[in-house]
């Protein structure tokens, strides 16, 4: 194409994108079609990947395709392969798509759609995408180290056990919570109840078949699987309608959640190819098919967002969670904008399998981008509903009341229509008792789903099994989450425990998996076990938590990145890594605070704890829940303390990294770079 | 050039494409991974780098055990 039709091109397409984002912030009044939140988010993706990426490839990172990648020089075709760029970003990104970009935007809505879809959109191209093409620039130039040893090389021995502590803790926080929008999302149903259960013998037999029959065929053995759970999802309905089974798999939120921290334990102790694996590929599959079927969906329905774009609950007064705009917005919205989860998959399987350095662009900038798109989706589906249905489902009954009639007066009062008729309707619809009290995120996306793909195939009359699919589809790939991060977070509990007690670091020792398992699934099982016994819900204390971790993870990922940038001599451009590291680290020490020492009880751990101990002491609490409300308390204190430590690790590891830098801008001896040397790629340029 | 050889003609891009689509889900789903062990291992076999020292071929189900093995040892899944 000629330079200047290429001009014109991109010209347009930022007019474009800048267009649309202006209609998203200016428009008041006319409800807003959700085409303008797709042409904004598509053309500043463009925009993004075009320009700004391609500055970081050359300019900064000064990618190389002539030097051999870890994949060709240490190819076994085991862990390092040297696989097709899009085969990559396939991969790259089904490992970084999990249920927070999904929940996180659903949650945030109740600010209204404005502020989550800009940070969505502005802080994956400007900080998410940065941190991971970042990380995996320079895991590819260490012969794919992950993050944990590349904290130590270049930073220093406390940033590289800042960086394991601080995966440790986002494991355990995050399989809680994430276990807990599955018992919030099925509690009392037993249509999805039974669809969940369903999955785990359709992955044992798609187990066997992968072990015994035909060995390593993941397609066939996937496919006949994903059959089988449509399928069930369709039973769910007889058995729903069933007295006696629907009795059966109607269960309570305690019991829930000790199902699946007994299913947690057995599946990180169990062979992997029994249950964890087989139904990886299940929820893989089944994950990117939705969200393909999700983008179609928005794009073939075109829906007119319900939402307004800022509500009331800016001031911190929301229903969903405690907390102002700043810092919580950016805290509740973590996997799709930054995440500093993705780093450790950037710093693991992938920088093994890039064929050139020129690949990262599209793998590590690329895929995050998608993953942005993801959860601009989910805030759309989140918006589409009616805002009195939306905040009558995501509010716990502690506030809005347990009835619809007591949810719709209190919705009322905030200023948004609830027909109570309407919502019970809506819930029978589904095939639900009930969607009020249906905090986590989870039913409310499943709603928002369930629409828009009714819209598109089946109309009304399905929207029970898309409802049921759409739970399903978030259920199924939460629980492999929480298998595979057991496992992952058992190895690393062996890994510290064999410091204090060899026997105990063995993985292959039984009783040292025994112990060290129920040691990972006793510290997230206690956290689930709180949030469920939380009156105002539990998603309210815990998916804050879960973000400030997250976002301390990526704040030390991009440590780590501001380090080896000066390092590279990069002192005028450091920018690019240091303007999204100082805003992460001042939100996540501003939201820490909050959490702790806000005088609100509805936020403050501390002050929730003061006001329970002088219900106590008032008398205000009968004798029988008095142990209860000291188990609260216990719990705020608990919630307060890990919130500080986590706290003090980013300043700990802030203060070091100012130090060293002083250290490096002088041409100090730790200005050296711990690079793998040049080796010349002996493959062709097509290769 | 007669009609029938036109359409033959449209349709091969497409069979092309399609090809190209099912070789890439095998390799994303890791359907594929045990062939491309395979091929390491022939191409290693020719360089003779590994020379007299080189490790016994895994079968199918033991490379598929030692695959899930080695990624279930490291986060493989994000939030």
């Amino acid at each position: 194409m000629k330079p200047i039709l290429k001009g014109l091109l991109w010209t347009a397409i930022a007019l474009g994108g800048g267009g649309a984002l202006a209609a998203i912030a200016f428009e008041r009044g006319e409800p807003l079609n959700a085409v303008w939140f797709v042409v904004a988010a598509v053309c500043t993706y463009l925009v993004a990947y075009r320009f700004y990426s391609a500055f970081l490839a050359a300019r900064i990172f000064a990618l190389d395709d002539s030097r051999a990648t870890p994949a060709e020089r240490l190819e076994d075709g085991r862990d390092y392969v040297a696989t097709n760029k899009w085969v990559v970003l396939g991969h790259h990104f089904a490992a970084i798509a999990g249920p927070g970009p999904l929940v996180g935007p659903t949650l945030a809505a109740q600010f209204g759609y404005l502020p989550g879809t800009l940070w969505l959109i502005a802080g994956a191209a400007l900080g998410g995408c940065v941190q991971d093409f970042t990380i995996l620039f320079c895991s590819i130039r260490r012969d794919g180290k992950s993050l944990g040893q590349i904290a130590r090389e270049e930073v220093s021995k406390r940033g590289g056990m800042i960086a394991l502590v601080a995966v440790l803790a986002i494991m355990v926080i995050l399989l809680a919570v994430i276990a807990l929008v599955v018992v919030k999302a099925l509690r009392e149903s037993p249509w999805g109840t039974f669809t969940l259960a369903m999955t785990i013998p359709i992955a044992v037999l798609m187990g066997i078949y992968l072990r015994y029959l035909r060995p390593g065929r993941v397609l066939e053995a996937t496919f006949g699987g994903v059959v089988l759970v449509a399928l069930a999802v369709v039973a769910g309905q007889w058995v729903s309608l069933s007295p006696g089974w629907s009795r059966a798999f109607t269960l309570s939120a305690p019991a829930l959640a000790i199902a699946i921290i007994a299913y947690g334990y057995a599946a990180s102790t169990l062979p992997v190819w029994l249950l964890l694996a087989p139904r990886d590929y299940l929820s893989a599959f089944i994950k990117v098919g939705a969200i393909l079927a999700l983008a179609t969906g928005v794009l073939f329905v075109r829906p007119t967002l319900q939402m307004p774009a800022l509500t009331r609950f800016v001031d911190g007064s929301g229903p969903v969670f405690a907390g102002k705009i700043f810092p919580f917005c950016f805290i509740t919205i973590a996997c799709g904008a930054v995440s500093g989860f993705h780093a450790l998959i950037a710093s693991g399987t992938t920088p093994k399998m890039i064929r050139r350095e020129g690949h990262a662009r599209l793998v590590g900038y690329g895929s995050m981008l998608m993953e942005s798109f993801v959860g601009v989706m989910a805030m759309i589906a989140a918006c589409a509903l009616q805002p009195g249905v939306y905040f009558a489902i995501n509010s716990p009954a502690g506030i809005v009341g347990k009835t619809a009639g007591e949810a719709a007066r209190t919705i009322g009062s905030w200023g948004f229509a609830l027909d109570p008729q309407a919502m019970t309707l809506l819930a029978q619809r589904v095939g639900e008792h009930t969607l009020l009290d249906r905090t986590g995120g989870a039913p409310s996306l499943a709603v928002g789903m369930a629409q828009i793909f009714s819209g598109t195939i089946g109309g009304e009359r399905l929207l029970g099994i898309w409802y049921h699919f759409a739970i399903m589809f978030e259920a199924l790939f939460i629980l492999t989450v929480l298998d595979a991060g057991t496992r992952v977070g058992r190895f690393m509990v062996q890994d510290l425990a064999g410091h204090v007690w060899k026997p105990l670091g063995q993985r292959g020792s039984t009783p040292g998996i025994l112990a060290t398992s129920g040691l990972m699934v006793g510290a997230w099982g206690y956290f689930l076990w709180q949030g469920v016994q939380d009156p105002l819900g539990g998603i309210n204390s815990l998916w804050p938590l879960f973000g400030i971790a997250n976002q301390l993870l990526a704040a030390v990922a991009l440590v780590v990145a501001t380090t080896i940038l000066l390092k590279m001599g990069h002192a005028r451009r450091i920018w690019v890594t240091l303007v999204p590291m100082v805003w992460l680290v001042i939100v996540t020490m501003t939201a820490s605070y909050q959490k702790i020492f806000d005088p609100s009880p509805r936020l403050g751990f501390l002050a929730q704890a003061r006001v329970l101990a002088g219900q106590i002491s008032s008398g205000a609490i009968p004798a029988a829940q008095v142990a209860t409300t000291q188990r609260l308390i216990f719990n705020n204190r608990l919630d307060a303390v890990v919130t500080g430590v986590l706290a003090a690790m980013v300043v700990v590891l802030a203060v070091e990294a100012i130090l060293g830098w002083i250290v490096i801008l002088r041409g100090g001896e730790s200005a050296a770079l711990h690079e793998a040397p040049y080796v010349a790629t002996r493959w062709a340029e097509g290769d | 050039m007669n009609v029938f050889d036109t359409i033959a003609r449209g349709w091969q891009p497409l069979g092309i494409r399609a090809r190209r689509a099912w070789s890439w889900l095998r390799q994303v789903s890791g359907d594929a991974a045990y062939e491309n062990y395979l091929r390491c291992a022939r191409r290693e076999a020719l360089s003779g780098v590994a020379g007299d020292a080189a490790p016994a071929l895994l079968s199918p189900a033991e490379f598929y055990l030692d695959a899930l093995r080695r990624r279930y040892s490291s986060v493989s899944r994000c939030c």
